[in-house]
């Protein structure tokens, strides 16, 4: 199926890429800042600021006080109500509570005082709700009742799933695409415009050859990254992969074939250097949006989700996605596998047919 | 292009000689499969270039205006790389020698100077040994030096049996390398002849006394023929 000039070929573009140390540097260090972003993130929010003046002395402001510091969605500074004021203003508490100096036992309801900005502080409805809970809680102890129901949060797949398991497959198969559109459509329109295809297509070479040796020695660089983000994934960010390695390969290659294909036709369609940013931009931005990289599809607007699980990005993250999260194997992906092929088809056939190799006008 | 007919002999050097912008290079670029023909046609070694354009390009060697090469790449990796394409395997340092390269075979074609760079682009297009080597201004931004050099070479190719077609606006270079020229102005042949035919019927007085040499001999007399790449 490759013939020897396809082979020749993608080994000389492999040398040229080994060759530029630059990039080299840039493509190794690439997935390690993206997994120390993650390791240092970790998906868990910062705890928030929370600025606590107690102006009573009764030991129920204390018990309340002590239940709001061992929240661990709080970090809670206690002080006097001047100086805190000020330090909310300046930005270095999120949100302030004061309990009043009335805060006891009384039979009317005591009123406790939240100050925020709101306009500054995204969670002011979880500090609300928190706040909320220990209240309710202490007002428990108090009244020496039992909680009636409790509610109990559990995976019907019965595995640890969080939030960056869910992400990474996204993030991966975002960035697949955004390497292969680089590696094809950029270099195209660079060695258009330097009048090497020219030169190159004086011979008798074919564009599918061309195609077929560039997808070649791109997938062997875009596997050596995949596998350092996968390889440091595993060991620092404990992600678990339920599916095999094979399959999640497997459909790692075929994206890259199919975000390749892509980038070449960008490549043919973009007349100039200048005209490829947003071409490129124009096509991998609203798939980040729309293809589940960051939240699922369904939560999209009805007449939208069609759409968006027929573009390309949808299908290789719901793919990686299944593998990744599910266990599924490469073979069983049912929908997603005729979108694999699908696209696989369009996205050769295009590339192929309206590759351009002609010097475009200056 | 308009209407224009020609025909090119087995064994010469044709050259097309115009101003810029005459259609020089479109000419070129339509025999060469580069460009549609669309009215008319065109033939090499008897295979149609507008239908049978991957023979065609199989059994040519061009070297184009613009030449540059993949990065990183050195000359002789360019040269085996070239031959692959032709699903040939010829020997980089043999290729290098006809050119006088040798000494670079490691080089990087950002390295040369232009005068290496066309010898170099020369060397490329002979990697499938071809029966008609097209150049297209080959010696355009040559200092002298290296323009007789490359004369020499065009010279010798055609010595060992090639067929040469060159686009030339240096009328020097027509007279003194192409055994027939055809004068292009705007899309079409003007005139085609033998450079000695042409002075004959259209130069309108010959000169009295014959000058030998021109300027350009006194400075290559004060400069050396040494190349100066």
């Amino acid at each position: 199926m490759i013939t020897p000039l396809q082979f020749h070929l993608a080994t000389v573009f492999l040398k040229i890429f080994l060759r530029d140390r630059q990039s080299i540097v840039f493509t190794l260090l690439f997935p390690l800042i993206f997994t120390g972003v993650f390791l240092f993130s970790d998906g868990e929010p910062d705890p928030i600021k929370l600025g606590l003046v107690n102006q009573s002395q009764s030991t129920l402001a204390a018990n309340f006080s002590d239940l709001v510091a061992q929240e661990p969605l709080f970090n809670v500074t206690e002080g006097g109500l001047v100086e805190l004021k000020q330090e909310l203003i300046n930005g270095d508490q999120t949100a302030l509570i004061v309990i009043p100096t009335n805060f006891e036992d009384a039979k009317e309801p005591s009123k406790i005082t939240l100050l925020l900005d709101a306009a500054q502080v995204r969670q002011a409805d979880a500090i609300a709700k928190t706040l909320n809970n220990s209240l309710i809680s202490i007002e428990r102890d108090i009244r020496e009742i039992e909680p009636m129901f409790s509610l109990e949060v559990e995976d019907i797949q019965a595995r640890p799933q969080r939030y960056i398991d869910f992400l990474l497959p996204g993030i991966l198969a975002y960035m697949l695409m955004n390497l292969c559109i680089a590696g094809s459509g950029f270099n195209v329109v660079e060695y258009r415009r330097r009048g090497i295809l020219k030169r190159l297509f004086v011979t008798p070479i074919q564009a599918k050859d061309f195609i077929v040796a560039i997808i070649l020695s791109r997938m062997v660089i875009i596997l050596t990254q995949i596998s350092v983000i996968l390889g440091l994934a595993l060991m620092l960010l404990n992600i678990k992969i339920a599916g095999s390695l094979l399959s999640l390969y497997g459909m790692v290659i075929l994206g890259t074939f199919i975000f390749l294909c892509i980038g070449f036709f960008l490549g043919s369609l973009a007349k100039t250097q200048e005209a490829i940013r947003p071409i490129v931009a124009l096509t991998t931005f609203p798939q980040l949006i729309l293809s589940g990289v960051f939240f699922p599809i369904t939560s999209l607007h009805e007449l939208l989700q069609p759409i968006a699980q027929a573009l390309p990005l949808s299908v290789v993250v719901s793919g990686l996605r299944g593998i990744s999260n599910d266990g599924a194997s490469l073979l069983a992906l049912n929908s997603t596998a005729l979108g694999l092929v699908v696209w696989m088809a369009i996205s050769f056939f295009v590339a192929v047919k309206y590759f351009v190799w002609k010097e475009v006008a200056n | 292009m308009d209407g224009i007919s020609f025909s090119i002999k087995i064994g010469e050097i044709y050259g097309l000689l115009g101003p810029n912008g005459a259609g020089k290079t479109s000419t070129l670029e339509m025999l060469e499969g580069l460009n549609d023909i669309d009215g008319g046609s065109a033939s090499i070694d008897g295979l149609d270039v507008s239908t049978r354009t991957h023979e065609v390009k199989k059994i040519i060697g061009v070297q184009l205006q613009a030449n540059e090469y993949f990065d990183r790449m050195s000359l002789s990796e360019l040269l085996v790389l070239f031959g692959k394409l032709y699903a040939q395997s010829p020997n980089p340092i043999e290729l290098l020698k006809r050119v006088n390269l040798e000494d670079k075979a490691s080089a990087k074609p950002a390295e040369l100077s232009g005068g290496q760079k066309q010898r170099f682009s020369i060397a490329c297009a002979l990697v499938n040994d071809p029966k008609v080597l097209f150049l297209d201004e080959p010696t355009t931004g040559l200092d002298p030096q290296a323009k007789r050099n490359l004369w020499q070479l065009v010279r010798d190719l055609n010595d060992s049996g090639m067929t040469i077609v060159l686009t030339t606006h240096n009328m020097e270079e027509a007279e003194y390398l192409c055994d027939r020229i055809a004068i292009m102005d705007q899309g079409k042949i003007i005139a085609e002849d033998t450079p000695q035919n042409l002075i004959l019927e259209h130069a309108s007085e010959p000169p009295k006394a014959k000058l030998h040499g021109n300027i350009e001999d006194v400075f290559l007399a004060l400069t050396g023929h040494e190349l100066r790449d």
